[in-house]
């Protein structure tokens, strides 16, 4: 069936538990998350959000081929970081580990130690993670909750609106650009890749934005003008369509993320007025 | 007592960037209940009308006002646009711009989730008024599913939640099919009858909008009201000829018959009309028909064989064969999405046939690169604010040349020959936007003609454009084949250009071509007119009626018009 095929962006929600949550669920969810990630370098925190978010992931039967790609990409790019930090800053994993074990000797001059194997897997495992939280939020909702979501935290519904339409009219401009390059190119604009150079490309994709621009400024005054006759903007308060009322599952969740927002407060805390002298916690030191 | 709805008392407009007021002593009582047609060609102050009701003056558009407007005993100077959203829905040209939502459903929602209405009541409200227009089954399908049509019963949709009294269509035909156009006029009758809603639309197309009856007709130019009474009473005059209007065809043939009317005859509905009254004067008119001749061709330029085309699995183009020849004007006609915008694309080289092949002057299509076919094919889209990319008309036209590598000297040549054939030499050195739509328009075919291309496709010519520009655009393009033997294929649903403007038509339906031939005989096959969402025209009807030939009975009604037109009576 072609209409439940998940695409990169969504908008219909899908059929699985995680895409059946509101969108208020969904937004607080993946807040806990990736604010947990960010404040912490514990493995003993990372690692099982890792497995939990590939659980996550897993649940919401995404296009696998499409993942493996993105998730190769950024594993590629994270480990080449990591190599540079290495080749940079030998001792750099040490001082935030706190101990110096070396593991092998590389060359004259290199040496690399378990302490810092040790923070570049917590590093990498953390980066993927958060990756892994990312994508899933993404696949699993649609621009209209994470509107509804965030007008539930209080973000004016204004701002809340901006995303939704803007993912309302991306395909419409996308659809606008390309056919703007078609009547470019029936008039004799070369834009393949094989017969101009990259600089020439450029300068006529550039030519092609003046109606572009044009012509998606007629229709976003349009769209105000739709928006103002139904009444938008009139109200202090707005419901969603979207957003469906709380169910079992919902209840559930929200026990998971108070559990995740209160261990983010311990971390904080933690971190804040105990503050060990190493950042990053190793099983052995 | 009927009550009035809507009171203009003595009301002027003047948009603040602009001199003289727009909408000038304007007095107009619409009363409750009533369905009104607001007819005026470009530029009357229709459009300024209407966003003086819905409140979008002085809103978001602002300017002076004079004089009173009073919308549901609220005078609107001092309403907001959200008060008077309440009571007044609007459904705008542009479906595409007013589908704000990611859903049908939440489209349908929206002036709901904007008054905070619950969701558990907003969840019924929008199935309730899904099912009123027909769409309960699509409330969860992205608005890039939809058809024109259907994005248009959504907006409707939209604004029936019943606290709208006042409906305002500001062209609800425009983009679309024939078939499409009685379907979405056939319900905003139903509309206004079932649910006593207070309906305004505002057209160009008269005889489409009176395929249901409307009670009162206001003729608007320069600002002012020009007329007001029952569509019979003003179709017996001839203002809409003088003022730029396309009479309904049938009103069109009855009148070149030397028929004469008073006012009193049924003539917005043509089934009513007591037509054995003007059979004589029919007959006489018919059988001055010349023997018909077979225009003779050219040679063939372009030979379609076989071709196949399809996205993904969907199938566009299935088998399609047929031939060109030089000079020859041709509509490409049928249903929305039916594949004429493919075939147009495929013509261009911009996308390549999956099977089957097409020859180009003698050559083999598929050897040339998209932009050697762009010298001998051009294209011309519907849009040409997305054609045009430089400030200068005299650039603009150049631009094609400059790409294709031409040296300055033949460049300037081939700019000025081009301006000049496109009457746009002594704007040269204009800057494009400052050009009215229709003037824009002609400087996209200007550009496109500047390479001298054997066939131009036309992606409708004329759409969203009264009868005047229409018949300026037309005239100049009839010209440009006559004089110089361009050809030229329109991709249109507008069955009047077909008829007026072009010798063939070919009909696609569902990725199949099912008809090639001389747009009479096309007109007069019923099954073609229904497997491709074309709609009977009134001559078949009339013609009928009075017991004439209708394939006959149109080619002569073309000859005639085609001959007052050789003589400049309009």
């Amino acid at each position: 069936m072609e209409l439940t095929k998940r695409l990169f962006i969504n908008v219909i929600p899908g059929t699985t538990f995680l895409d059946r949550l509101t969108g208020r669920t969904k937004v607080r969810l993946f807040l806990a998350f990736i604010l947990l990630l960010i404040a912490t370098w514990d493995m003993r925190i990372i690692l099982p959000i890792f497995v939990v978010s590939l659980v996550g992931l897993a649940s919401i039967r995404p296009n696998w081929r499409l993942m493996a790609g993105l998730a190769g990409f950024i594993a590629l790019t994270n480990l080449f970081n990591l190599l540079l930090i290495w080749l940079v800053e030998q001792g750099y994993g040490d001082t935030l580990v706190g101990g110096s074990h070396v593991l092998v000797h590389v060359g004259r001059h290199y040496v690399l130690t378990a302490e810092t194997l040790w923070y570049f897997a917590v590093r990498f495992l953390k980066f993927m993670a958060t990756f892994l939280v990312s994508i899933t939020f993404i696949q699993s909702i649609t621009p209209s909750e994470i509107a509804a979501g965030l007008y539930a935290l209080h973000v004016p519904y204004k701002v809340a609106t901006i995303v939704s339409i803007a993912f309302r009219y991306i395909p419409e401009i996308t659809r606008d650009f390309s056919d703007i390059k078609i009547s470019m190119q029936a008039r004799g604009m070369e834009l393949d890749s094989r017969k101009t150079n990259l600089f020439k490309r450029l300068k006529q994709n550039i030519v092609i934005l003046v109606p572009l621009i044009i012509v998606s400024f007629d229709r976003i005054g349009n769209i105000a003008n739709a928006m103002d006759l139904r009444g938008y903007g009139n109200g202090k308060t707005r419901t969603y369509y979207s957003e469906h009322e709380m169910t079992p599952r919902d209840h559930k969740m929200r026990v998971c993320y108070t559990l995740l927002y209160v261990a983010l407060a311990a971390v904080l805390v933690g971190r804040i007025f105990f503050p060990g002298p190493y950042v990053v916690w190793a099983p052995w030191i | 007592m009927k009550k009035p709805i809507i009171e203009f008392k003595d009301f002027s407009f003047r948009y603040k960037t602009q001199k003289t007021p727009t909408l000038e002593g304007i007095d107009l009582t619409i009363y409750e209940g009533e369905k009104v047609l607001i007819l005026g060609p470009s530029g009357c102050g229709k459009s300024t009308l209407m966003n003086c009701i819905n409140g979008l003056i002085p809103f978001s558009y602002k300017g002076e006002i004079t004089g009173s407007l009073k919308v549901a005993g609220m005078e609107t100077r001092q309403a907001s646009i959200f008060k008077l959203s309440g009571h007044v829905g609007t459904i705008q040209q542009d479906t595409d711009a007013q589908f704000v939502g990611l859903s049908v459903g939440e489209d349908i929602a929206f002036s709901l989730e904007n008054r905070s209405m619950p969701r558990r009541e907003m969840v019924p409200e929008v199935e309730r008024t899904a099912k009123i227009v027909g769409m309960e089954d699509f409330l969860s399908q992205p608005p890039y599913q939809l058809s024109g049509g259907q994005k248009q019963k959504v907006a409707l949709a939209g604004v029936l939640h019943d606290e709208e009294e006042i409906l305002l269509f500001d062209e609800p035909l425009a983009a679309l099919d024939p078939a499409m156009g009685m379907m979405a006029v056939d319900l905003i009758d139903r509309i206004h009858k079932e649910r006593h809603k207070t309906v305004l639309i505002i057209e160009h197309r008269l005889e489409d909008v009176l395929y249901r009856p409307v009670d009162r007709i206001i003729f608007m130019d320069g600002g002012a009201i020009q007329f007001d009474a029952t569509p019979d009473q003003l179709l017996a005059t001839g203002l809409l000829k003088e003022h730029g209007i396309r009479e309904p065809l049938y009103i069109s043939a009855l009148k070149n018959a030397g028929v004469t009317f008073d006012g009193t005859e049924h003539l917005a509905d043509l089934e009513k009309l007591d037509v054995e009254k003007y059979k004589e004067a029919l007959l006489a008119e018919f059988s001055a028909a010349r023997s018909y001749q077979v225009p003779e061709r050219g040679e063939p330029l372009l030979q379609v064989r076989h071709v196949d085309y399809s996205y993904g699995e969907r199938k566009v183009l299935d088998d399609v064969s047929f031939d060109v020849h030089r000079g020859e004007r041709i509509a490409i006609v049928g249903k929305n999405g039916a594949g004429k915008s493919t075939m147009a694309k495929l013509l261009c080289g911009i996308i390549r046939p999956q099977s089957g092949s097409v020859t180009l002057n003698g050559e083999n299509y598929l050897s040339l690169s998209i932009r050697q076919i762009g010298r001998l094919v051009g294209y011309v889209m519907q849009n040409p604010n997305q054609m045009l990319v430089k400030d200068m008309i005299a650039d603009e036209v150049r631009l094609a040349l400059e790409l294709n590598g031409f040296d300055k000297a033949l460049a300037d040549e081939r700019v000025e020959q081009t301006l000049k054939m496109c009457g746009l030499w002594s704007k040269r050195n204009w800057p494009v936007s400052v050009l009215s739509y229709g003037q824009k328009k002609r400087v996209t075919i200007a550009s496109i003609l500047a390479l001298k291309p054997d066939v131009i496709i036309l992606d409708e010519p004329t759409a969203g454009q009264d009868y005047f520009h229409y018949t300026e655009i037309m005239r100049f393009l009839e010209a440009l084949n006559r004089d110089y033997n361009v050809t030229i294929l329109f991709i249109t649903h507008d069955m009047h250009l077909a008829i007026e403007y072009t010798d063939r038509a070919i009909v696609f339906a569902d990725s199949r071509c099912i008809a090639d031939d001389f747009v009479f005989k096309v007109l007069s096959d019923k099954k073609v007119i229904d497997e491709a969402n074309l709609k009977e025209t009134s001559l078949v009807t009339l013609a009928r009626r009075v017991g004439l030939d209708p394939e006959a009975f149109i080619r002569r009604f073309i000859e005639r018009e085609r001959e007052d037109r050789a003589h400049g009576i309009d």
